[in-house]
């Protein structure tokens, strides 16, 4: 079927005058050559007038382009020798189609030499069949290595693959190539995996599909990867899809700034409504305007875009923009929204061209782009900062208003105590009125109080002046019958007391019978205390007694100084006077009589006393001689005991010696049999020597005749183990009497040294009472030990141990240890 | 002719990627369902009038974003200026009902010093048959953080005015009461074209008619 996909259209200078076409005519229809002006300017000239009438007829009906581009994908790879299909095109279209042949088979030399030419060819469009080659060439996507990796990325899974599943029925919905379930589904899906693949840091972002959507509508798979992988990699789009976004940002900061210096208007009104760049233009740099514009149109600019890169985009945004100025002008931030949202997509459903025209008169100031993107960047690090600093003042901020809250808690408590404080002291303050006040009616009281007690003073003193000047001219009659009842009482007192004084004394007469009645032992320290208690008593009263004498003299005294003095008064009534004199003589001789018997009753009572004394001490007496005759006895019978045991120690005594006289006899007797023993050792070792010296003569004479030596050497031998036997044998023997003997070594060792047994032989060099007994000192001698086959060979000192320790343990130890 | 309502709330719908924002909303403002739909790139932006109350009518408009994560570089723009916003999941899709928290922690992080009234959605209510998040559980969760739910469905219609007018609804309240009030500046909740009108009738006319010289 037709299949051109509109190219070229006007020439940037002198672009021919354009006629609408006629609607309706099919791409097919080669009809449109002879219209066109046949000006023979220069050759491609003519051509790409002729090719731009054609190509807007063509982009007027996007149905048919719809289903070219459908087809399209069947001519594959194969796209430069298809023109055969194309015999019925019109001769331009021929043309066009032999130059894009030769570009293409000449690409390289073409691309250095005519590059201006090539690019203007792109903008009016690659013809469709050329596309895919012409794509690839403009990317330089040919013979990547990456080709051979892909049918290994196909097998291979992507974490992203459940994410780009979704998203397949979402791209291109509506176009036939990728139906449901479709061939182009698939690939899709193939493609967008194995790059998810190769870049797993981009891995999949959505929008990125409408591109890899376009490509598979031109290409077959593998070679739509490589130009994908191409355009992420040189044509910015990687760091758009890039997680962060970075470079979407910078991008919509650019475009803002050219609106902002190509159109300061329509930019004032952005900013007025707060219609920011990113609600209408993220998905124009995203996706190359393929999910803004139809198909036919954006495939158009996406042409531009392998060429010239993403440079289109700004340049056709601000076109876009620039056509639309006037209505946007008049709309809120909603109707600009909904304008771009409806309005615009439908704007170039006639044709590119005009608004590609439009892109190419926008000036684009590359420089001023690269001084926008490191403005960018240092907006977007300080904004990084500014966050970081944000973060940390918000977290300052919270510590803060937690301690806000804390301290208001605090200074509300604080307030609280104030309060409280306040009210205390109020509450004090008005006690302390009440206080000051009590204090002052208490300052008055006392003094007043002070003032009466000095009244009252003043008073006293008054009255005491009143008494001494009375007293003395008083002194008279009136004392004289005091006087004398005084005396009256005194004596009736005095005749009491004697009466209680005889009682007293029939009380201790009693007292003393019972005394006398009780002479039992145990009664009589309680006898004796009451005794004393009541003498106590008796000496009080006589005290008492006495005093009440003195009183009497006294008044007597005092009497008769009365008597001297009223007698001058007397004088004139001399009779009376007498009997008065003899009165007061018959009252001190009364007096006299009461003191005498006082006295006798006194001097009875002494000699009462004496009497008990008297008794008590015989009494005592009688006890000492009692205690007497019991020591007496206890004397008498510890003499006899003593008498006994003096006997009984004569006796022990006696015993003792005896002991001690035998044991002397037996010591002697021992060191008889001894030396007796000794005797025999050395005869015997006298035998042993001789023997020896026959033993040398046998071996001389055993030199000289063999036979015989032999033999008498072993009889000799024989003997000598006979002797050595002997020998044993009086050793034992003398083991034995060794007991005895020893035990007088060994008392006196320890009575030498009580506490050490194995210093004996130091001890006995010592003392020299060891020198006497006949130890057996020759064990120092050379043949002693030779004597004892029997025996270890060892030291002799242990073996004088051994014996020592052997006879330590004498049976009769305990009571010679007296003796010596 | 010239809408009339008492005021403008601006929401945002937030959620993963294809939970089906785009479509509920589409729903909403189109009143149709379209069975597969362009994933969105960057945002987009609907607008509807609602009536809460007889006479009382609000204008909704609604920012729809893009799910995928590298998105919220630009859709993070989008939190401050809205009162309300809508947070879906779907509930054949248990990977997006674990998500919700992260979208509030982003949302939060990045509305302040204003604040979101958000509604739980979840959607696609009609695939009973291949639900993953039980209604308790997801409404358990909308109480901790202090959110209603709604479970809708776009394909069948069920329950969107309701979740779009219930939010509405809830803002309006927090509007009346002080909560929330209209900013310089701050493109949340903006006062209506003729605020005088649901006082009198004559107070309508006479604007219609200031507008329309």
């Amino acid at each position: 079927m037709a299949s051109t996909v509109a190219t070229p259209m006007s020439l940037p200078s002198s672009s021919a005058p354009l006629s609408p076409s006629p609607p309706g005519l099919s791409p097919s229809t080669p009809g449109l050559s002879p219209s066109t002006p046949g000006q023979l300017s220069p050759d491609e000239l003519e051509l790409l007038a002729k090719l731009e009438e054609q190509n807007r007829l063509l982009e007027t009906d996007s149905k048919s382009l719809r289903s070219m581009n459908g087809s399209r994908r069947n001519s594959g790879s194969s796209l430069v020798s298809s023109s055969s299909a194309s015999s019925n095109l019109s001769h331009l279209e021929e043309d066009i189609w032999i130059m894009w042949g030769r570009i293409v088979n000449e690409w390289e030399e073409v691309r250095k030499k005519k590059d201006k030419l090539v690019k203007d060819l792109v903008r009016k469009g690659i013809p469709h069949h050329f596309r895919a080659i012409v794509w690839q060439l403009l990317c330089n996507a040919q013979n990547m290595p990456i080709k051979d990796q892909y049918s290994e990325l196909l097998k291979m899974t992507s974490p992203c693959e459940k994410l780009i599943r979704r998203d397949i029925a979402r791209t291109y919905p509506e176009h036939d190539f990728f139906k449901e379930d479709s061939l182009g589904q698939e690939v899709l899906f193939n493609v967008m995996k194995a790059y998810s693949l190769v870049d797993r840091e981009v891995g999949y972002c959505q929008g990125s599909a409408f591109i890899v959507g376009l490509l598979l509508m031109q290409m077959p798979e593998e070679e739509a990867f490589c130009v994908f992988v191409k355009l992420m990699q040189e044509y910015r789009l990687r760091e758009l899809f890039k997680p962060s976004m970075a470079e979407l940002g910078l991008c919509m900061y650019q475009f803002e700034s050219m609106i902002q210096e190509h159109l300061p208007e329509l930019h004032m009104h952005f900013q007025a409504q707060s219609f920011h760049t990113s609600m209408y233009a993220s998905s124009w740099f995203l996706t190359i305007f393929l999910t803004s514009f139809p198909l036919p149109v954006a495939t158009r600019i996406f042409d531009i875009f392998m060429s010239e890169g993403l440079e289109i985009v700004f340049r056709v945004g601000l076109a876009i923009l620039q056509m639309n100025q006037a209505e946007l002008i008049q709309l809120d931030m909603e109707g600009m929204l909904q304008h771009f949202q409806r309005v615009v997509p439908h704007q170039f459903d006639s044709g590119p061209d005009k608004v590609i025209q439009s892109a190419y008169q926008v000036k684009y100031n590359a420089k001023k782009m690269k001084k926008l993107e490191k403005e960018y960047t240092t907006i977007k690090t300080k904004e990084m900062e500014e966050q970081v600093e944000i973060k940390r003042l918000r977290t300052e901020n919270r510590l803060l208003k937690q301690r806000i809250d804390t301290l208001e808690k605090e200074s509300a408590s604080l307030a609280d105590r104030l309060i409280q404080g306040q009210v205390t002291r109020a509450q004090e303050a008005e006690e302390n009125y009440l206080v000051k006040r009590e204090l002052a009616t208490v300052k008055q009281q006392s003094e007043e109080a002070t003032v009466q007690l000095e009244q009252a003073l003043k008073t006293i003193s008054k009255l005491q002046d009143q008494p001494h000047a009375k007293g003395v001219p008083r002194y008279s009659e009136e004392a004289m019958l005091q006087l004398e009842r005084e005396l009256v009482q005194a004596r009736l007192k005095e005749a009491e007391s004697q009466c209680a004084l005889k009682e007293m004394q029939d009380k201790i007469l009693d007292i003393e019978k019972r005394n006398t009645s009780l002479p039992d032992d145990t009664n009589v320290v309680r006898l004796q205390e009451e005794l004393i208690g009541v003498k106590i008593r008796e000496a009080e009263a006589l005290t008492g007694l006495k005093e009440l004498r003195h009183q009497v003299h006294d008044l007597e005294d005092h009497w008769q100084r009365h008597l001297a003095r009223t007698s001058g008064r007397w004088k004139d009534t001399p009779k009376k006077s007498a009997v008065a004199e003899l009165q007061d003589e018959l009252m001190t001789v009364r007096l006299r009589e009461a003191e005498a018997q006082a006295e006798l009753r006194e001097t009875r009572q002494r000699m009462l006393e004496l009497e008990t004394q008297n008794q008590i001490h015989s009494n005592q007496l009688r006890r000492a001689e009692q205690e007497s005759r019991c020591l007496t006895e206890r004397v008498q019978t510890l003499t006899t005991q003593n008498k006994d045991l003096h006997s009984q120690l004569q006796e022990i005594k006696r015993r003792q010696a005896e002991i001690e006289c035998k044991s002397k006899e037996e010591v002697m007797a021992v060191r008889l049999r001894e030396a007796d023993n000794i005797a025999a050792m050395a005869e015997l070792q006298q035998h042993i020597s001789e023997l020896e010296i026959q033993k040398e003569e046998g071996k001389v004479q055993g030199q000289l005749n063999h036979t015989d030596s032999s033999q008498y050497i072993r009889e000799l031998q024989e003997q000598i183990v006979e002797l050595r036997q002997e020998i044993c044998c009086l050793k034992g023997q003398r083991g034995m009497s060794n007991q005895s003997t020893f035990d007088g070594i060994n008392l006196v060792n320890h009575f030498g040294n009580l506490e050490s047994y194995h210093s004996s032989d130091e001890d006995r060099s010592r003392d020299p009472s060891l020198q006497e007994v006949p130890s057996p000192d020759q064990r120092g001698g050379p043949g002693r030990i030779r004597l004892r086959p029997n025996l270890p060979d060892t030291d002799s000192d242990e073996d004088e141990g051994e014996e020592e320790l052997r006879l330590t343990v004498p049976p009769t130890a305990n009571h010679m240890s007296t003796t010596v | 002719m010239e809408a009339i309502w008492l005021y403008q709330f601006r929401l945002i719908v937030i959620g993963d990627s294809t939970v089906g924002k785009s479509c509920l909303i589409r729903r909403f403002t189109e009143g149709r369902f379209a069975q597969v739909s362009d994933p969105t790139v960057g945002v987009d932006f609907f607008s509807r009038l609602v009536e809460i109350e007889p006479g009382k009518r609000i204008k909704l408009q609604i920012w729809d974003t893009a799910g995928q994560e590298r998105f919220r570089s630009i859709t993070r723009a989008y939190y401050r200026n809205s009162v309300g916003g809508l947070l879906l999941f779907d509930i054949t899709n248990r990977r997006s009902f674990q998500n919700v928290h992260d979208w509030l922690e982003e949302a939060r992080s990045h509305v302040q010093p204003h604040s979101i009234v958000f509604l739980l959605v979840g959607h696609k209510c009609d695939l009973e048959a291949q639900r993953q998040v039980s209604r308790q559980e997801a409404e358990k969760l909308a109480g901790a953080y202090g959110m209603r739910y709604v479970e809708t469905s776009a394909r069948d219609a069920i329950n969107v005015e309701h979740a779009f007018t219930e939010l509405t609804r809830e803002i309006f309240a927090l509007v009346r009461s002080g909560d929330i009030t209209i900013q310089e500046g701050w493109e949340g909740v903006k006062s209506g074209l003729v605020p005088n009108v649901v006082h009198s009738s004559e107070e309508v006319t006479k604007s219609d008619r200031r507008c329309l010289c």
